[in-house]
């Protein structure tokens, strides 16, 4: 499995992978997304469905059963996580380097 | 009332759908052509998602989630492909799509579809090429349409008088089939239309 394929992420793909930590329909998903971003990242609904339909694809989100019958229930799976873990590591090395150079300039 | 119009351009479809419910002109169905109800004019906002669904779950899921988000399915079906929303929420964001990738990917979506309908019927031409129903001959003499014995011979108004009578029938035998060709063409010619317009979308994104 080559989890380096997926990195670097897109913002809105971190987001929605974020947001099924917890399992939840897309609708919750979109609320969480702009919530989480601190309402910079708002996702309209066809971009949602498409979203959804293209990491269930790649097996970073499953869908789940659930007791809405109206509204289909995903969580992220086990690749999913590997795949932010791996992008949250690429960003805190950014981080880490950014900051020390910054601070350095600083003195 | 009822409308008939083609379009190949989902942007130019929507505007045309606003001015219509402007005017008071709400879209009810598209099964056979525009169909409208009359209600009072009203600013509403419209967009048009390209999606088939094998699944009648998938299908209540995806008009669901449009829904909880502001937006009302009009019309279209499992099967239709086009899939019209109206804005009924005024907190909700103005549009179906909130990137231009996902915005463009509807057309690559119709341009496939089309080109599978296009295939799909291709089988249909061959058999009926081979079962002579298509006959090249016709094209080259379409005199041979016309059955009524010694027309050719005939003159004057007597010839006028069957001649325009048995026109509809010949062209009846004649051009029956056409219509599937003439189907499959126009799927060819959508594909390709939608296609182009994908990358175009997509170069201007």
């Amino acid at each position: 499995m080559d989890i380096n394929k997926y990195s670097p992420l897109t913002e809105t793909t971190y987001y929605i992978l974020l947001s099924l930590i917890e399992p939840s329909h897309g609708y919750v998903m979109m609320q969480k997304v702009e919530e989480l971003s601190d309402n910079k990242v708002k996702i309209a609904a066809g971009t949602m469905y498409g979203a959804i339909e293209n990491l269930v694809k790649q097996r970073l989100i499953q869908s789940v059963q659930s007791d809405d019958k109206r509204r289909k229930t995903y969580v992220i799976t086990e690749k999913g996580i590997e795949v932010l873990r791996q992008d949250y590591k690429r960003m805190s090395h950014m981080i880490r380097i950014t900051n020390n150079l910054f601070s350095n300039t600083d003195k | 009332m009822r409308k008939f119009k083609v379009f190949n351009d989902f942007d130019k479809e929507e505007q045309w759908l606003e001015r219509m419910g402007s005017e008071g002109y709400q879209l009810e169905s598209t099964y056979f052509g525009y169909k409208f109800r009359l209600v009072d004019p009203k600013e509403k906002k419209i967009k048009i998602d390209f999606r088939k669904f094998k699944h009648s779950a998938d299908f209540l899921d995806y008009i669901t989630l449009f829904e909880d988000s502001g937006w009302r399915h009009i019309a279209g079906s499992k099967y239709s492909g086009i899939q019209y929303f109206e804005k009924i929420d005024d907190q909700a964001i103005d549009d179906i799509f909130s990137d231009n990738v996902s915005k463009a990917k509807r057309y690559q979506r119709y341009a496939h579809s089309s080109l599978m309908l296009a295939i799909g019927n291709f089988p249909l031409i061959i058999f009926l090429y081979f079962t002579d129903i298509i006959d090249p001959v016709y094209f080259i003499r379409p005199s041979e349409l016309y059955l009524t014995p010694g027309l050719w011979d005939k003159s004057g108004t007597s010839f006028w008088f069957s001649f325009i009578f048995e026109t509809p029938f010949a062209l009846l035998r004649g051009a029956a089939w056409t219509f599937i060709p003439l189907s499959v063409l126009s799927y060819l010619f959508f594909s390709y239309k939608a296609n182009k317009r994908y990358i175009q979308s997509m170069i201007k994104k």
